[in-house]
C-alpha cells in the first residue's frame, strides 16, 4: 500500500496512476495521520505545500514515533532541494513536480512497495 | 516595488501548480495515434516551457537574497544545452538555429543555472520574432577578457526605447513592445536581471532587418590557471 498526499487531487489521482500499485489518497496531513494509527503504508508520496500542516510538519511526526520513522517517503514537490539532504525524516527521494514522469514515479513504488 | 515583487511571486507559484499538473495529465493519455502522440508530446513541452518562465520569475525573488553562486561555467556546455532543449521549436516553427563557436573551450564566471536562462530567453526571442524560413545564430565570441554570447535574429526590429533601456544596461520592467507584437517583454527583462547580478553586460544591436542581443561575461581567471 502507498500513500499519496497531496492537497492538489488531480496531482494525486495522477501520482497514484502512475504508481501502478495499491494507493491511497489523503487531501492533508492530518487525515494521513489518523489513518496511521490503523494502517502503515510500505511508502508515502509527500507533498510539502499542504493545506494545514505542511509536508515538514508531517515529516517530524512520523520521524518521532518508532513504527512510522522507518516508512520510506518520497517527497514531491514545486518546491526546490536540490543539494538538501533530508535522509534524517526518513526521505528517500525527491521529485520535482516540474520534471517528474510517470516512470521515475513507477521507479519509487517498485523499489518500496509490493 | 516589494509588494510588486511579492505579488509576482504569488502569482508564479498560483500559476505553476495547474501547469505541473496538465504536464501530468499529459503524460497519463494513453492509446493514442500518432497524431495524437504528438499533441501529447507538444502539450508536456509547452508546460514545461511555462513552468521554466515562471521559475525565472521565482528567481528574480532569489536574486535580491544573494543565493545564486558564481562559479566557472563551460559556455559551449551551457549553449549546447540550451540549443538542444529549444531545437524542437526552431524545427516547429520552420526557422533553424546556427551555432558558431569563435571563442576556444573557456570557462566564465556565472551562474550555470542564470547564464542558461538569459541564453534560453534570448533564443526564446529569436524564435519569437524571426521571420519564418530564417536561420538565427548563437555565437560565442572572445575580446578583452569576455565571452560574448550573441543571439541574432532576422525579423523587425527592436524598437527604438527598448534598445535604449538595453543600452543603459538593464531592463527595468517588462515593457509592452509594439513593433514585436504579442511581447510582454518579460524575457528580456529576466535576460536583464539575470545578468546584472552576475555583473554582466548585456545589451543589443538594432539591424535593418532584426536584432542582435548579447551578454558579455568575464573569462574565468581560475581556468587560466590551467592554461584554459
Amino acid at each position: 500500500m502507498i500513500f499519496v498526499i497531496d492537497d492538489d487531487l488531480v496531482m494525486a489521482k495522477c501520482i497514484a496512476d502512475a504508481a501502478k500499485k495499491e494507493t491511497r489518497i489523503f487531501s492533508n496531513a492530518i487525515e494521513a495521520m489518523h489513518v496511521l494509527d490503523e494502517e502503515l503504508p510500505e511508502l508515502i508520496f509527500l507533498d510539502i505545500l499542504l493545506t494545514g500542516p505542511d509536508g515538514f510538519t508531517f515529516l517530524n511526526e512520523m520521524v518521532s514515533y518508532s513504527d512510522t520513522a522507518a516508512i520510506p517517503i518520497v517527497v514531491v514537490s514545486s518546491l526546490d532541494f536540490s543539494g538538501k539532504n533530508l535522509s534524517a525524516y526518513g526521505v528517500v527521494g525527491y521529485l520535482s513536480k516540474d520534471t517528474m514522469t510517470p516512470a521515475e514515479i513507477k521507479g519509487y513504488a517498485d523499489k518500496y512497495a509490493k | 516595488m516589494e509588494m510588486e515583487v511579492n505579488g509576482i511571486l504569488v502569482a508564479a507559484h498560483e500559476l505553476k501548480a495547474p501547469i505541473a499538473v496538465m504536464r501530468q495529465l499529459a503524460f497519463s493519455l494513453d492509446g493514442l495515434d500518432e497524431h495524437g502522440e504528438e499533441i501529447r508530446s507538444e502539450m508536456i513541452k509547452v508546460s514545461e516551457r511555462a513552468i521554466k518562465q515562471v521559475n525565472d520569475l521565482v528567481k528574480i525573488r532569489r536574486l535580491e537574497e544573494g543565493l545564486f553562486e558564481m562559479e566557472p561555467v563551460a559556455v559551449r556546455a551551457v549553449c549546447d544545452d540550451v540549443a538542444s532543449e529549444l531545437n524542437y521549436l526552431f524545427r516547429e516553427n520552420k526557422k533553424t538555429l546556427k551555432i558558431n563557436y569563435k571563442n576556444r573551450a573557456r570557462l566564465v564566471v556565472a551562474n550555470r543555472d542564470l547564464l542558461h536562462s538569459v541564453i534560453y530567453n534570448f533564443l526564446l526571442n529569436a524564435i519569437h520574432y524571426s521571420d519564418s524560413e530564417t536561420s538565427s545564430e548563437l555565437t560565442v565570441n572572445e575580446k578583452h577578457g569576455k565571452v560574448m554570447i550573441s543571439v541574432r535574429d532576422f525579423g523587425p526590429a527592436l524598437p527604438s526605447d527598448v534598445w535604449r533601456e538595453m543600452k543603459r544596461g538593464f531592463v527595468e520592467k517588462p515593457l509592452s513592445i509594439a513593433m514585436r507584437p504579442g511581447s510582454s517583454g518579460l524575457g528580456l527583462y529576466i535576460a536583464s536581471k539575470f545578468s546584472r547580478y552576475m555583473h554582466a553586460n548585456v545589451g543589443a544591436v538594432r539591424h535593418r532587418d532584426g536584432t542582435t542581443f548579447y551578454v558579455e561575461v568575464p573569462v574565468s581567471r581560475q581556468a587560466s590557471l590551467f592554461g584554459g
